[in-house]
């Protein structure tokens, strides 16, 4: 059966999308790889035409072996416009350090979130605990969403909407204990 | 031809119902709908986590044994299990403290087996929406015209945006990601967190299986393509969005 793979990625590539396997941490205090925002260091994709498909070999992939998705550079998000995120109330005092949330039970294990505060903005969160054991890294940075993907949501368009599951509710759970500890 | 929506409040969230008939009446669908608030209150009764009473509590205390249970608890355990091995324990109901619990798969499960009963009560078109992970059948019928339920995928950051449109005539599609219950929690700069993916989209026609895809996804984001490799997921695609580029990354025959 023929098989396609697309990847579209924004204007931000090469940032080490894979994640790293590796054992839960928490005293993990190895600085992020991935360039913030205005970093002069932060690669920019080479834009192409436009997103492309590549055909996957047409016999199934036998079990076990990975189907790795190859990346393509679309074009630039031209007019792709910074969302407004909305603000978490500003910490009245400079806060710096690291906190750890509770610990949740998720519907597919348990998620507990720690984060890092210097001069009261959080600048690295992970996962102490994921389900699979996991350990995780984020960082921040604007996310241009797939602008050139965008469409507007106008009923006449769709008959439903998926896209509602629940699954990072212990994130959000966890890592606002963590804030509240941040006293942020 | 009929066409009547439906709300049903149940599982801790909403399940939407959007159904189209050319043969029954609005009375038929409502008769049927009675018959789905049956089914699903008692999926909650047999499966809640939340509820002490329900089988699933009882396995979880280790009062009973698995073949003690009805036939769908038993069914949804072997499914869980088969699911857990395609996605190499990515999607672990079994590892979860407490014990097991199938929430992540009982959803599409059970709507898939709502429509089922729809269907066979004589309703063409069926939408079952359990708070984002959806069985559809037959397509749908607007104003006039037969075609695919058109089904958006929105936006983690932004309920209002719709990333892209899937066209579904008969199957499901299931989404997870950094959504939203509640209250959002954003840093200044980023938005939201998640674990190895921001959204992560799964089609094909086993509604138990494409919401556990999608939940297993979250956690194994681009590790996790390789899984739709495998024989017994040739029907099956995903559409990821990417944590950290805002990209996304897709595979199988329904992304192109």
């Amino acid at each position: 059966m023929k098989r396609a793979i697309l990847i579209a990625t924004g204007t931000v590539g090469g940032l080490g999308a894979v994640l790293a396997i590796t054992p839960p941490t928490f005293t993990s205090t190895e600085s992020s790889s991935m360039a913030l925002p205005g970093s002069s260091a932060a690669p920019v994709a080479t834009p192409s035409a436009a997103s492309s498909v590549a055909a996957a070999p047409t016999t199934p992939a036998k079990s076990g072996s990975t189907t790795k998705p190859t990346t393509v550079k679309p074009a630039a998000t031209a007019g792709a416009q910074t969302q407004a995120p909305v603000v978490a109330a500003p910490a009245t005092k400079a806060v710096s350090g690291t906190f750890t949330g509770d610990s949740v039970d998720v519907r597919y294990g348990f998620v507990q979130v720690k984060i890092t505060v210097e001069n009261g903005k959080i600048t690295d969160a992970q996962a102490v605990t994921a389900p699979s054991g996991r350990n995780d890294r984020w960082t921040q940075m604007s996310v241009p969403v797939l602008r050139q993907r965008t469409l507007a949501a106008q009923s006449a368009n769709i008959s439903g909407v998926s896209g509602a599951s629940f699954t990072s509710y212990g994130w959000y759970t966890s890592l606002a204990s963590a804030l509240a500890k941040a006293g942020m | 031809m009929v066409r009547k929506r439906y709300e049903i409040h149940v599982w801790g969230t909403v399940l939407f119902l959007d159904l189209g008939s050319s043969k029954l009446g609005e009375a038929a669908i409502d008769a049927a709908v009675e018959g789905v608030k049956k089914f699903v209150y008692g999926v909650d009764e047999d499966f809640s986590t939340y509820k002490d009473g329900s089988f699933v509590s009882r396995l979880r205390r280790g009062e009973i044994a698995i073949e003690q249970c009805p036939a769908d608890v038993q069914e949804v355990w072997h499914l869980c299990a088969a699911a857990r091995d395609l996605t190499g324990g990515a999607f672990d109901p079994w590892a979860v403290a407490g014990g097991f619990d199938p929430s992540g798969y009982v959803k599409g499960w059970a709507a898939d087996r709502v429509a089922l009963s729809l269907v066979e009560a004589g309703c063409e078109n069926v939408q079952v929406n359990a708070a984002g992970d959806l069985t559809l059948r037959g397509g749908v019928v607007e104003k006039g015209v037969a075609g695919p339920w058109k089904i958006g995928v929105v936006n983690p950051d932004n309920r209002q945006e719709v990333l892209r449109i899937f066209e579904i005539h008969d199957g499901a599609i299931a989404t997870s990601g950094t959504y939203e219950r509640g209250a959002h929690i954003f840093d200044p700069h980023s938005g939201t967190i998640a674990i190895g993916a921001k959204s992560a989209t799964v089609l094909g026609p086993d509604g138990g299986l494409t919401d556990a895809l999608a939940t297993a996804l979250m956690v194994a984001g681009e590790d996790g393509a390789g899984w739709f490799g495998r024989p017994e997921l040739a029907e099956y695609s995903a559409w990821v969005i990417d944590r950290h580029s805002g990209g996304a990354w897709g595979v199988g025959s329904a992304i192109s």
